[in-house]
């Protein structure tokens, strides 16, 4: 049994072995970046996103807040290619290189887990590393997949329909990781989680961030201060970031609701 | 109570004036032509509110008008044996009885009741009471004019007539009274909906006596056809009917608990709604069986299909085997038939050889597609289309033709079944000049099955109508299924030599399924996503 608080990067790089940790590996210390540009979405007269402008940068965690109805959700469907956006574009840099992104690069995990429900958790993860075989090189035991989520060696072998809310959510993640996405996007990962499996979350989380970018949306902005490395604020359909230089959490939380509330403008 | 009266009116007119909006923006291509302030703009509501003026006016009188004339006048005029207006009240009678606790209006768990009380906490005993005269004054009303009309031309005397409208609203507020007095007694409200199985069978019983009866007395069964109510008996219960409408009144005004009931009410109807939801979810899990040691040695996507196809054994293919022996059944029945009576021969030869078109609707009748696509979205695209590996185009073309292969097979065995069966028939039936037409029936028999099977997977891909919460949410798509039954439908009435229907049939499917795959080919990555 390996518990997440033994799991150092190193570790992670043994049970997720991919060709896309390979090359994420080789360009270990390469800064990348995802940009989108001008991103724009409406439905019919109503502009969600009326131009998404930003630059994320690779090793961190972003948090996306945003009241709700600020087009979050809408923001993230976009950048997966569920929706289709009106207008803008998004890349990825890597070396100096653009490139579009394709499935491959992006993890999107929803904050209701949908996972296929007869199916047992084993074979779904069977599954899913056939489907992927060409990009993981050496394909490790299943069983070190499970234990690295902290999924019990009875429940591996239960249909995903039995699966708690939880194990659904671990199992979820775990696909969205194993093939180590570029981008991960997470739609509120944590909000009806125990706080046992919350935490086990967070911790899985801060050990993935090296060499991709993660992007939360939440409006739990305790969770964002907690476990984010910059705030994002999605307003008015734009999407801007919050300067945390020389404040103490306190003024932090009240310069975002201010501005959230339209009360001030970020600077 | 006035005030009462016009704010629940408006709210429920406001809730059927945005329904219709709603449901004309779902219509494709009509859609587009509406602007997104829709609710806002008056031209529009306006428009919507004519329409509700009409179908309240539809079902205040239309519904009313179709009651009269195909419930009582028209199934009262087939018994001649006994007089016409006797038959009339009897069966008025009869209907009226069982009308009465079945369709009270004050009991009935609708939408606007709950908005109007649980969400507004309207003023329950003014709302109930306000509404429930205006249903009241239209019952009245309508009763009274297509009584009035079809009672004459029934041969009832004006008295007779007028007894109707009184008689009908006097035994519904009867039996509200007694069940406001129940719930006093007890503290148990029950909606109208509750029938129970008891209540069941008494309105089947009471069915079987107001049409049973004169029916029995045209096929010439004195026994029963001597029970219609005499004339004076009718009219008896009408006038006690109206009596208990009139002591029953007072009790319904001084009533004071209509919060009470209308809570125990609504909320019971609520989790009832919530019950049914909860059910349609625990069914689509329930198909799902899993054996001991079932596994797999197959890979990626081979690997899904074969683990989904066994673990849905039970939805997917017993009811295709179930079909086929049925089709057995029915094709050996009409082999022995033609070995016991020889004089069919004839006709049966003939059958075969003129209403192959028959056979599109019937072919459309056994088809498992629809519950193939519903069972494939609920258990298994629900989830995985929110997994970005699972919309590569690669992988949704990969997996449609895993898929085609297995509802093929699911639907060809009842196929075979009919195809072979009618060859039979037409061979032992005498047969056939043209040995042709023996190959052309099981052929075009089995490839409507593919066709069937290739349209409920292709509309599924091309138009992929549900939403995460799994509801159907394309208009399209119900648009198709639809034209796609009126069409299957339009052939029954089709009469054309086996061999030309046959031949057209080869020749459309092989069309159509290739168009499919090209259409699925250049259209289903884009389109197979969960819908908004």
């Amino acid at each position: 049994m390996i518990f997440i608080d033994d799991i150092s990067s190193d570790n992670i790089y043994n049970i997720l072995s991919s060709k896309a940790v390979h090359r994420a590996c080789r360009k270990e210390g390469m800064y990348m970046r995802f940009t989108i540009e001008h991103l724009v979405k409406h439905f019919e007269k109503k502009e969600v996103l009326r131009d998404i402008d930003f630059t994320f940068e690779s090793g961190k965690i972003y948090g996306l807040l945003g009241r709700n109805g600020a087009g979050k959700t809408t923001l993230f469907n976009c950048l997966n290619k569920d929706m289709k956006a009106d207008g803008g574009n998004f890349y990825l840099e890597e070396g100096g290189q653009k490139r579009e992104t394709v499935p491959d690069d992006i993890g999107y995990v929803l904050s209701a887990p949908t996972v296929p429900e007869f199916l047992t958790g084993r074979e779904f993860l069977k599954f899913f590393i056939d489907i992927h075989e060409d990009k993981i090189e050496e394909s490790k035991n299943l069983d070190a997949y499970f234990d690295y989520m902290s999924i019990a060696p009875e429940d591996r072998d239960k249909l995903l329909k039995d699966y708690s809310h939880g194990m659904k959510n671990k199992m979820q993640m775990l696909v969205n990781i194993i093939a180590k996405p570029n981008l991960l996007l997470l739609d509120e990962p944590l909000t009806s989680l125990d706080v046992v499996v919350a935490e086990e979350m967070k911790q899985i989380l801060r050990s993935l961030k090296e060499n991709r970018i993660i992007i939360v949306s939440t409006h739990i902005m305790d969770l964002a201060l907690d476990l984010c490395d910059e705030i994002v604020l999605l307003n008015h359909g734009v999407l801007d970031k919050v300067d945390k230089t020389d404040m103490d959490s306190h003024e932090f939380k009240e310069k975002i609701l201010a501005v959230l509330r339209d009360e001030r403008p970020i600077d | 109570m006035n005030k009462t009266f016009k704010i629940a009116y408006s709210l429920k007119n406001t809730y059927r004036v945005n329904t219709i909006l709603y449901s004309l923006k779902q219509v494709p291509v009509l859609k587009r032509l509406f602007p997104q302030e829709l609710y806002r703009d008056p031209d529009y509501k306006i428009f919507a509110n004519i329409m509700s003026g009409i179908w309240e006016f539809i079902k205040a009188f239309l519904g009313k008008f179709l009651y009269f004339l195909i419930m009582i006048a028209l199934a009262a005029g087939f018994c001649k044996t006994v007089p016409e207006r006797q038959t009339f009240l009897h069966i008025f009678v009869i209907l009226t009885l069982i009308g009465a606790p079945t369709n009270t209006y004050i009991f009935n768990p609708t939408k606007d009741k709950y908005y109007a009380l649980i969400l507004l906490k309207m003023d329950a005993r003014e709302y109930a009471l306000s509404m429930y005269v205006y249903e009241m004054l239209k019952i009245l009303t309508g009763y009274l004019i297509f009584g009035m009309i079809f009672g004459k031309m029934s041969g009832l005397t004006i008295w007779q007539c007028l007894l109707l409208p009184f008689a009908a609203a006097g035994m519904k507020l009867a039996v509200v009274a007694w069940s406001l007095r129940k719930y006093e007694r007890t503290g148990y409200a029950v909606s109208e909906n509750q029938i129970g199985v008891r209540g069941w069978i008494l309105i089947a019983l009471s069915l079987a006596a107001a049409y049973g009866i004169p029916a029995a007395a045209v096929l010439g069964i004195p026994v029963i056809g001597n029970c219609v109510l005499p004339e004076t008996v009718s009219a008896a219960i009408l006038v006690c009917g109206i009596l208990g409408g009139i002591v029953s009144f007072r009790k319904i005004w001084t009533f004071t608990e209509f919060r009470e009931v209308y809570q125990q009410i609504l909320t019971q109807h609520m989790h009832q709604v919530e019950e049914a939801r909860r059910s349609v979810k625990r069914q689509s899990e329930k198909v799902i069986q899993i054996e001991e040691g079932a596994g797999s040695s197959r890979k990626g996507f081979e690997y899904l299909n074969e683990l989904f196809i066994r673990r849905h054994q039970k939805i997917l293919w017993k009811s295709s085997k179930r079909i086929a022996f049925i089709s057995l059944c029915i094709m050996c029945a009409g082999i022995l038939g033609i070995f016991l009576f020889p004089e069919i021969k004839g006709k049966v030869n003939h059958l075969v050889l003129t209403n192959l078109p028959y056979f599109v609707f019937i072919m459309y009748c056994i088809n498992r597609g629809t519950g193939f696509t519903n069972v494939l979205f609920m258990n298994c695209d629900h989830s995985l289309l929110t997994y970005s590996f699972y919309k590569r185009p690669e992988c949704i073309l990969k997996l449609f033709w895993i898929r085609l292969r297995e509802i093929m097979k699911v639907n060809l065995l009842p196929a075979f079944v009919i195809g072979a069966g009618l060859a039979a028939l037409l061979y032992l039936s005498g047969g056939t000049e043209d040995p042709l037409n023996y190959v052309m029936l099981l052929i075009s028999v089995l490839c409507m099955s593919a066709f069937f099977s290739m349209h409920y997977l292709t509309i599924y891909y091309l138009l992929q109508p549900y939403n995460a919460g799994t509801e159907i949410k394309s208009g399209t798509y119900r648009i198709v299924v639809i034209a796609t039954y009126l069409f299957c439908y339009g052939f029954m009435q089709l009469r054309m030599s086996t061999f030309v229907f046959g031949l057209g049939t080869i020749i459309f499917c092989v069309v159509y399924c290739a168009a499919a795959c090209v259409l699925v080919y250049r259209l289903a990555p884009r389109t197979f996503r969960l819908r908004a």
